[in-house]
């Protein structure tokens, strides 16, 4: 396509979305706004129509960003803002929409793009359950048009604030461990939901143990057909990782440089600050740094190409892993530079030390959560180099007969 | 020459683990670790008088047990590895080895039997406002007035300051960097901290005018903090080894116990190779400790190096062994509940306590002349 006929194709998308805009807005944010725009095909216009979208490329749907910005109108485009700031369009959206039935993507996809499934919270993970995240024991049996779910979930991130989950249960005891595994989408907000708070090791409760007990979800949420489930996670898990490795932590955003330059400018002030900026050790240490988040930002641009032109990419599955190596890099250096004042740790008396150590603290989320780096090597040997399996004690074995972890244990 | 324990060495290790197994568990860290003074006085009394611990290397004339670095170096491997929350270090290891290295005959006297029989809890008011852990980072000023000494001058993160009522302070004079003791009084105030490492409190300690007793000759004053600061880093890495046993010896049981795929996470090679290379650090941590102990009780010629040396090797191999363990723990490696946390934040805490590794590595390199 030439260059002219771009801009005519754009000034058509920009010309319908005004006068969309003309009809629709009212200069009212509110549920019903937001429904009428995910309606629209508005909310993510790259997705396609029967998901809800409008088959956008990307500049279309950011010449209808333009507009809608212009007209002061929120909510659209919502999927080219990235995985942190609308992470539930890709975890939810990704499973509905590659394995969804047409009614589901009907009945669903509006409802998510217009922000109506509220907070979300993750319940993959048992206690007896982690890396083996197929091994999961909590079930889901059908009575009727709903399934009754019983069983424990640990490290819920949110679920004290959840109002929706992506629920993973078993509902196969008969078949081996993959295979008995099912997708819902499950609401909360009801009896038989037990949240009970975890704290941290950052003196914190953001996690959760989640008690299921005769719990209900329909069976119309149920997405992708009963023990189909690990297929359908794979989606999500795929997106919270490539999400992972997305999260730069430099601090370029903020400046008119380009990355190259100021990627790295949050250790190069706490260097300065420390008057350690001539010291060569903590010079080598910085730009090795630096060249461990420019890679992964231009690693990750590949992969967006890859995406764009093959529907699937490799490198996309390498973003997690350096990035636990640049968190606690970043983090353990940005201390060391704190000296003495990194020994506090006391939000009112100190928040540039307190955020530090909190950092230092953090990086284990994604060095552990989302699957652990060793996990993601076992993934990245397997699915990206093709190297052979390790052992697998388990493997067509029905789960019922399968050596469990103990998944008793609760931390309450 | 340096050489594995004796007999005698190995019993009281026993006697010391065994004591600490019994005062110090994870709940008494825990249930410690919240309080405000942060130790508990009755523990600290059966410490010296059951035990003897705060006089091991005091000499018997002062009322101590007359055993050396080696015996003491025990006493806080042993220390360490259970996390024990007592101003011990503080005390024992920065207080009593000024005063003793200040080679002040009278302080040793009026001092060090308070020390041996836990009545003294003492601190070194140290680093000053730079943070810099060597004479040059001395910033309180003492100043004569008539026949005594006044102090001014602020320590911004001295281990138990909050508790301590004798201060072992540095600080300068016409004379350069001298030592003086401060007994906690009028023009003495000391803040708590809210701290990452809770199983040891720091404090903001302020000297205002305070009175000041010289301790040893003033133009001395430079070259004992060098060494008393080199023999606190022996006895800190001595701490860190012990630690870091402990945190290795939790990730081993866990690789043991926890089942994953069908098989406990131990069969997994990924998991092996981790733990033989903590392993490595661990071993080699003790080992780097236990040099610098015997050169701090045999060869003072190696000190210098041998304690750069070991508080370099020590601070990494802790800070490995404790990232470590909470990774090869997973989710619940991120939990408060499980002590893993525990040992990172003292890893943390002590990587910094007495100059980074960083530091201690260049220092090194000086003192072997490189
Ligand atoms: C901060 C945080 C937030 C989280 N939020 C959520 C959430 O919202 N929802 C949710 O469902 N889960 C959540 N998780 C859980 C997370 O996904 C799990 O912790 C993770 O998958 C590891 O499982 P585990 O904790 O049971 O560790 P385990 O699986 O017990 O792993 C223990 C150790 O064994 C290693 N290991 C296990 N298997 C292998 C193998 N085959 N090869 C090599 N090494 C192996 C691991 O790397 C690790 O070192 C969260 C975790 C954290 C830390």
């Amino acid at each position: 396509m030439s260059t002219v006929a771009v801009e005519s194709d754009l000034d058509a998308v920009r010309a319908e979305a005004q006068d969309w805009l003309a009809q629709n807005w009212h200069g009212v944010d509110d549920p019903a706004w937001n429904r009428r725009v995910a309606e629209a095909g508005y909310a993510a216009p790259t997705w396609p129509a029967e998901d809800s979208g409008r088959g956008y490329s990307r500049a279309q749907a950011r010449a209808v960003a333009a507009v809608f910005d212009a007209a002061g109108a929120p909510g659209a485009a919502r999927e080219l803002r990235g995985f942190h700031e609308y992470p539930w369009l890709e975890l939810m959206g990704g499973p509905i929409r590659a394995y969804g039935t047409p009614e589901q993507k009907r009945e669903l996809l509006p409802r998510l793009l217009a922000g109506e499934f509220g907070v979300g919270c993750l319940l993959y993970s048992e206690p007896g359950a982690g890396s083996d995240l197929a091994g999961l024991q909590t079930r889901a049996e059908c009575d009727g048009d709903e399934y009754v779910v019983n069983g424990q979930k640990v490290w819920t991130t949110g679920g004290h604030l959840a109002d929706t989950a992506l629920l993973m249960a078993r509902t196969d005891w008969d078949v081996p461990k993959h295979a008995g595994l099912s997708f819902f989408i499950f609401p909360m907000r009801q009896p038989g939901v037990e949240v009970r708070p975890i704290r941290q090791m950052t003196g914190d409760a953001e996690f959760n143990e989640v008690f299921l007990t005769d719990a209900r979800v329909p069976a119309a949420n149920l997405i992708g057909g009963p023990g189909n489930g690990w297929k359908v996670l794979q989606i999500a898990l795929g997106a919270e990782r490539r999400g992972m490795g997305e999260m730069a932590m430099g601090t370029a955003k903020t400046s008119t440089r380009p990355s190259l330059y100021a990627l790295s400018d949050d250790l190069v002030e706490a260097a300065r600050a420390a008057g350690r900026s001539d010291d060569p050790v903590v010079r080598q240490e910085i730009m090795r740094i630096h060249a461990w988040r420019l890679t992964n930002e231009w690693n990750n641009a590949r992969a967006l190409e890859e995406f764009r032109t093959n529907g699937a990419s490799s490198l996309a599955s390498l973003g997690k892993l350096a990035n636990s190596r640049i968190l606690h890099g970043a983090a353990a250096l940005r201390y060391r530079l704190l000296g003495n004042r990194a020994l506090q740790y006391d939000e009112a008396a100190d928040d540039e030390a307190y955020r530090i150590d909190y950092d230092l603290m953090f990086a284990f989320i994604n060095s552990i959560g989302g699957g652990s780096d060793q996990i993601q090597r076992n993934i990245i040997s397997e699915r990206v180099l093709g190297l052979p399996k390790g052992f697998e004690p388990d493997k067509g074995v029905p789960f019922r007969d399968v050596l469990k972890a103990d998944a008793t244990r609760s931390l309450g | 020459m340096f050489s594995a324990l004796t007999e005698e060495q190995r019993e009281f290790r026993e006697l010391v683990r065994g004591f600490l197994a019994e005062k110090s568990t994870e709940a008494d860290v825990r249930r410690l670790m919240a309080t405000e003074q942060g130790y508990d006085p009755q523990l600290w009394r059966q410490m010296a008088e059951e035990v003897g611990l705060q006089g091991i290397a005091i000499a018997e004339e002062h009322g101590g047990q007359g055993f050396g670095w080696i015996e003491l170096g025990i006493v806080l491997e042993e220390m360490g590895r259970v996390l024990l929350c007592a101003p011990y270090f503080s005390t024992v290891v920065l207080a009593a080895s000024a005063i003793a290295e200040s080679g002040d005959a009278e302080a040793a006297a009026a001092r060090l039997p308070g020390i041996a029989d836990g009545s003294t809890i003492a601190t070194l008011a140290f680093p000053g406002e730079n943070g810099r852990w060597d004479a040059e980072g001395v910033t309180a000023r003492a100043t004569r007035e008539g026949g005594s000494w006044r102090i001014s001058g602020t320590a911004p993160s001295t281990i138990d300051g909050h508790v301590a009522s004798l201060f072992v302070v540095p600080a300068r004079t016409d004379e350069g960097v001298s030592l003086f003791l401060v007994d906690r009084g009028d023009g003495v105030a000391s803040t708590s901290l809210q701290t990452l490492d809770q199983t040891r409190r720091l404090a903001v300690v302020t000297f205002d005018g305070a009175a000041a007793e010289p301790l040893g000759e003033p133009s001395a004053g430079a070259a004992t903090l060098e060494r008393v600061l080199d023999l606190a880093a022996v006895g800190l890495a001595a701490e860190q080894a012990g630690a870091a046993r402990a945190a290795f010896d939790m990730s081993v049981a866990y690789l043991k116990e926890r089942v994953q795929f069908g098989q406990p996470i131990g069969a997994f090679q990924a998991l092996k190779h981790m733990a033989a290379d903590v392993l490595i650090e661990v071993e080699s941590a003790s080992s780097a400790s236990s040099y610098a102990l015997w050169a701090a009780a045999e060869s003072r010629d190696q000190l210098p190096a041998a304690a750069s040396l070991a508080a370099a090797f020590c601070t990494d191999a802790l800070v490995t062994a404790c990232h470590q363990n909470i990774q090869f723990h997973g989710g619940m490696g991120f939990t408060w509940e499980v002590p893993a946390h525990l040992y990172f934040k003292r890893a943390r805490a002590d990587e910094i306590l007495l100059g980074d590794a960083d530091f201690h590595r260049e220092r090194l390199a000086q003192r072997i002349g490189v």
